[in-house]
């Protein structure tokens, strides 16, 4: 199946789509490993949210792409390159500190650009920003309070917190090299950034936790498919049956 | 959650993996519902965790099995799921207030989830020869475990006397059973696969099933800790919790915190 994209716009929009079924498949990782069954709902309803809005997503791409191939096709058929996920989100459960930070880092961005592409020209896209940014609210609140309760709590569930943002700020930096699509796409990236910036400064700073100089780092961008090597661990469970019995219906 | 969330990864489309996180998600807040009515009489939820973790406390049996294909989550929706509506629906009726109310919510949710497993068996009973392979095969495997979910027969049952003098349960065992049997067969007629009974057969004078009896040593077997999965489901819940024993104590040692600076 050829799955290049032509259209600019779909081109774009596969990086959220795609962002969004990774974390999901992280955080459906979490079922029935939370630290009690509040959280453990909690964690699968945002899972829940980020496949509806990747599902969303997909279909608005197949519709652009005039396309011979489904969303299920895009998430179960495609290979490790052709994926363009943050590698930010493909990062694993380490421990609940971990899922915490990736979600919060993962949150205010998504408040940033679905507010922006909530003035899409494109009417489904605009629609489905604003459905998006009602769901956002909750994931944001909760991993935001969680921020608090872990950098603010005991020794222990800081230097977890402080352990997991060291790691996951690694992969901040390819997130605001925005290209030419995302210029086209979003109505300011440099306002993106900054908010992200200003409220990621502030939130660690209350909640105690030091925001440490990281290097450039020669990691290659996720817009051209590159990843860390979790990625294909995880999409060879998450696309094991479709792959395994290409003739089946489900 | 966690038979079903072996396969929450791998579900094979977009739409069985967000129905199978929401059924899990379901299943998870009917343990809220279920822990919360019994407080009301009295024991925290941190008990019943311990009771559970010290085996003083017993969970349905039917979880101790594995889920080896994904047409077991077909199986599992369609007749575990189906064997639990049947038994949950008599208990709306029950006398307690408390266990009453949650009972008719959770049955409202329990009737989606039945719905959505016997669609996993129609796509896979309709679908490619090994798809219906999977399909017959899990039906072979769960289809006497989940008769063996309405408990021991009337006539060996431990707190039926009472159970039933109070109210708290409104039918027997057997009774219940038979209803999900009659209502079960034609089911898995209509997807052309093979219940894995060879003697049974409708009784025209009462238009019932009679069936084989049920092994009942293997039921023990899995009740008193043997069955195949009874130590790794135990071993995982230990693991979740006490792993994540730090969240806990940090949310509480922050609540406390909150506390004393609005004090």
């Amino acid at each position: 199946m050829n799955f290049e994209l032509k259209n600019n716009e779909s081109k774009f929009l596969i990086r959220l789509a795609d962002t969004a079924t990774i974390l999901g498949q992280r955080l459906a990782e979490m079922c029935s490993k939370a630290p009690f069954l509040e959280e453990d709902i909690a964690l699968s309803n945002i899972s829940l949210d980020l496949f509806g809005r990747a599902e969303e997503l997909y279909k608005i791409i197949c519709t652009l792409e005039n396309a011979d191939y489904t969303p299920d096709d895009l998430v179960f058929r495609r290979n490790e390159r052709q994926y363009f996920n943050l590698k930010l989100v493909e990062q694993p459960n380490e421990d609940f500190a971990w899922v915490i930070a990736r979600q919060y880092m993962h949150d205010v961005y998504a408040t940033a650009v679905y507010t922006q592409l909530s003035e899409s020209s494109n009417s489904e896209l605009a629609g489905l920003a604003n459905k998006v940014l009602k769901e956002v609210k909750y994931s944001h609140l909760h991993s935001k309070d969680w921020m608090d309760r872990l950098g603010l709590g005991t020794e222990e569930s800081n230097s977890r917190l402080q352990l997991a943002i060291d790691h996951l700020m690694k992969y901040v930096e390819e997130i605001f090299a925005w290209d030419d699509l995302d210029r086209k796409q979003l109505i300011d990236c440099d306002k993106i950034t900054s908010a992200w910036e200003n409220e990621i400064n502030q939130t660690l700073a209350d909640c105690n936790i030091e925001r440490k100089t990281i290097q450039p780092l020669s990691m290659r961008d996720y817009r051209d498919g590159f990843h860390s090597e979790h990625i294909g661990h995880l999409l060879s469970i998450m696309q094991y049956l479709p792959r395994a019995y290409p003739d089946a219906k489900w | 959650m966690q038979p079903e969330g072996n396969w929450l990864l791998r579900a094979p489309s977009l739409r069985a993996k967000q129905v199978l996180l929401a059924k899990i998600q379901d299943e998870a807040g009917h343990g809220l519902y279920l822990y919360s009515v019994a407080e009301t009489l009295g024991i925290s939820r941190a008990e019943m965790v311990e009771q559970l973790h010290n085996q003083e406390a017993k969970y349905s049996s039917i979880f101790n099995y594995p889920t080896l294909t994904w047409a077991d989550m077909g199986a599992v929706g369609w007749l575990v799921d189906g064997a639990a509506i049947v038994n949950q629906v008599s208990l709306q009726r029950t006398s307690y207030g408390p266990y009453s109310r949650g009972m008719v919510r959770i049955c409202k949710e329990e009737s989606f989830h039945q719905r959505q497993g016997y669609e996993i068996m129609v796509q896979m009973a309709f679908g490619t020869p090994e798809q219906k392979e999977m399909a017959q095969d899990a039906l072979n495997r769960f289809w006497e475990p989940a008769l063996m979910m309405f408990g021991p027969h009337d006539a060996d049952s431990v707190h039926k006397n009472q159970s039933m003098d109070w109210k708290i349960k409104r039918e027997s065992n057997d009774h219940l059973r038979q209803r999900f049997i009659d209502r079960t067969v034609p089911q898995a007629e209509y997807l052309g696969l093979t219940i894995p009974d060879v003697n049974l057969k409708l009784d025209p004078s009462t238009g019932s099933y009679t069936h084989s009896p049920f092994n009942w040593d293997e039921f023990w077997n899995v009740v008193n800790g043997n069955g195949p999965c009874n130590q790794e489901r135990l071993d995982h819940h230990k693991k979740a919790h006490y792993d994540n024993a730090w969240v806990r104590e940090a949310a509480a040692a922050y609540a406390e915190k909150v506390e004393t600076s609005v004090a």
